[in-house]
């Protein structure tokens, strides 16, 4: 299928596009060789790019002012928290969209989905008066629900893009052979469509992960994730740009490390299915 | 489809039952929450919400704010120039790789990075890059190209379009990534057919490709708008809104009048406008995608 593209315009193409790939990898790039520097060399100009005497010292500073294992700890609780209960209650949701679609089943998911576009303040008074009477002010189980509820309409869509792309005489076979409505969602449907549960997972575990509004706003210390972490360091230190690089290459490492294993899934997640 | 299946009624009952947490829960937290917050801005709340209603004082106040026409200022350019720059970017890159490059998969994989990071730490990158004394206007500078001075961060006229920047780096590359699958999608002998016909690549690419990618754009259009919510983030890790009051944008002007200001009424009638902002513009358009005609 492939449309014939002459040699060396091809390797033309390939370099402007790695070009432009660099270009945008770029200020990653760039904070992460920051963060090795001291803070003189961090700001020295013109700037050395890479011959300059690596060092460790602003991850030890950043680490010995505060706690990075336990806002990692939190983020990890809080972003897979989050995606498991989302996805025990959309793989259900999406089930019934999918395979026994009512008249009004694509008004819903629209409706759902247009939930994301509403500006989160318009909810953040509600929801910070809720938490502080129940008492789920800066814990991580408040954050795993509010964060479940924000990101289930994306978690229900994705579900449901995919479980459309499976055949529903399957399901209907197990059914023949008895399978209860339990088994059939549990044994035959989740198995069948795991490459799609999987990059669900990874795009909200990332989004949960990036969330910033709802865990700056409900979090103090106790229960902070990262990125909590790295907002702390931009506004009291706003020029020590070693730190900050330090304590930003810390909180997206992770991610970074993460997608590059899943790339498959990173781009079928992070394009909502739309990339194969 | 449904309609042959057996026990009709039960399976159809299952069905409902297995979506009730779902609708339940968007049910309390959007549609009550979106309640409860216009019910509210009609009234003089200050530091805790109180059923003291002053009709539409609070709207009044709101718009002869000049903090807050800015902001809605702000918004507007944002929105408009990120849907164009981001839908030209990312087409023009997405034709680019089209051309099958190599090694495309890492390169899309490298594309994507931006958008899994946290607007928080592009505010910060980008808050450090543009700055002038570090980053690339002084690199710019020291290039020889004295008189350049495009230094946002520190120009309360285009402060906004370093945001802008900040923003279209993130997003970009996904938008790409959209495209590419939609370019990918068109039928090869659409290609083979303008080639016979002697139309020039960039000509079938207009006239051809993208009326066919419509549903792409679509959805890049409703990803790019979702986006438009999270500005705020970016706002206040790159800029904190500043200089003054040049880069606020209406979010945080609902969050510093809830949380910093002490007057919640104010903050209520300012997200009550931003809700009525979203449903005027979503309503129209699913009307129009989804209920004028009903596609199965």
């Amino acid at each position: 299928m492939a449309r014939r593209v002459p040699t060396s315009r091809k390797w033309l193409v390939t370099i402007a596009a790695w070009a432009i790939g660099f270009l945008i990898f770029f200020p990653i790039l760039w904070t992460i060789l920051t963060s090795f520097k001291t803070e003189a060399e961090a700001i020295a100009s013109p700037p050395s790019f890479l011959f300059f005497d690596w060092t460790l010292d602003s991850y030890r500073e950043v680490q010995s002012r505060s706690n990075y294992f336990l806002h990692f700890y939190n983020s990890v609780i809080i972003s897979l928290g989050s995606t498991l209960l989302g996805l025990v209650i959309a793989i259900p949701a999406a089930w019934s969209m999918a395979f026994v679609p009512a008249k009004r089943t694509k008004d819903v998911l629209m409706w759902m989905l247009s939930t994301k576009m509403l500006p989160p303040v318009g909810v953040l008074i509600p929801i910070y008066l809720l938490f502080r009477d129940f008492g789920l002010l800066d814990s991580r189980f408040g954050l795993v629900i509010v964060l479940t509820l924000i990101n289930l309409p994306i978690i229900v869509w994705m579900l449901f893009t995919y479980f459309r792309e499976i055949p529903g005489e399957i399901l209907e076979a197990a059914r023949m052979d008895g399978a209860t409505l339990w088994a059939e969602i549990v044994h035959v449907l989740t198995p069948m469509a795991v490459p799609g549960i999987a990059s669900t997972l990874l795009l909200n575990v990332i989004l949960a992960w990036n969330e910033a509004f709802w865990t700056l706003n409900l979090t103090a210390a106790k229960a902070a994730p990262l990125t909590a972490f790295i907002a702390s360091y931009s506004s009291p230190e706003g020029l020590f740009y070693a730190k900050l690089s330090a304590a930003s290459t810390m909180a997206i490492a992770p991610i970074l490390i993460l997608g590059w294993f899943s790339q498959k899934q990173l781009v079928r997640g992070l394009t909502f299915g739309a990339v194969k | 489809m449904s309609s042959k299946r057996p026990n009709q009624l039960f399976r159809n009952l299952n069905a409902k039952i297995a979506s009730v947490p779902m609708i339940l829960t968007a049910m309390v937290v959007f549609f009550g929450g979106t309640i409860w917050t216009i019910v509210y801005s009609f009234t003089n709340s200050k530091l805790l919400p109180r059923e003291k209603w002053v009709g539409f004082d609070q709207y009044e106040r709101l718009w002869n704010t000049n903090r807050w026409l800015i902001s809605i200022e702000n918004l507007l350019i944002y929105g408009i120039l990120s849907m164009v720059f981001s839908l030209v970017i990312g087409f023009v890159l997405a034709a680019l790789l089209d051309q099958k490059i190599r090694f495309e998969n890492t390169f899309r994989s490298i594309m994507l990075y931006p958008y899994a990071l946290s607007f928080i730490v592009t505010g910060l990158v980008w808050q450090w890059l543009l700055n002038p004394d570090l980053g690339i206007p002084k690199v710019v500078r020291a290039l020889g190209w004295e008189s350049f001075d495009f230094d946002p961060l520190y120009n309360a006229d285009i402060v906004i379009y370093g945001i802008l920047i900040a923003g279209l780096w993130q997003g970009t590359g996904l938008i790409m990534c959209l495209m590419l699958a939609g370019m990918r999608g068109i039928d090869e002998d659409i290609w083979k057919a303008s080639r016979v016909d002697g139309i020039p690549a960039w000509k079938t690419y207009i006239f051809i490709v993208i009326p066919m990618m419509r549903p792409v754009f679509i959805t890049t259009l409703v990803i790019i708008a979702s986006g438009l919510v999270r500005v705020y983030d970016l706002v206040v890790a790159q800029t904190g809104g500043g200089p003054g009051i040049a880069s606020e944008v209406p979010a945080k002007y609902v969050y510093d009048m809830m949380f910093l200001g002490q007057n919640l009424g104010q903050g209520f009638a300012a997200s009550t406008m931003m809700l009525i902002t979203v449903a005027i513009i979503l309503i129209p358009w699913a009307y129009l995608e989804f209920g004028g005609k009903r596609r199965g």
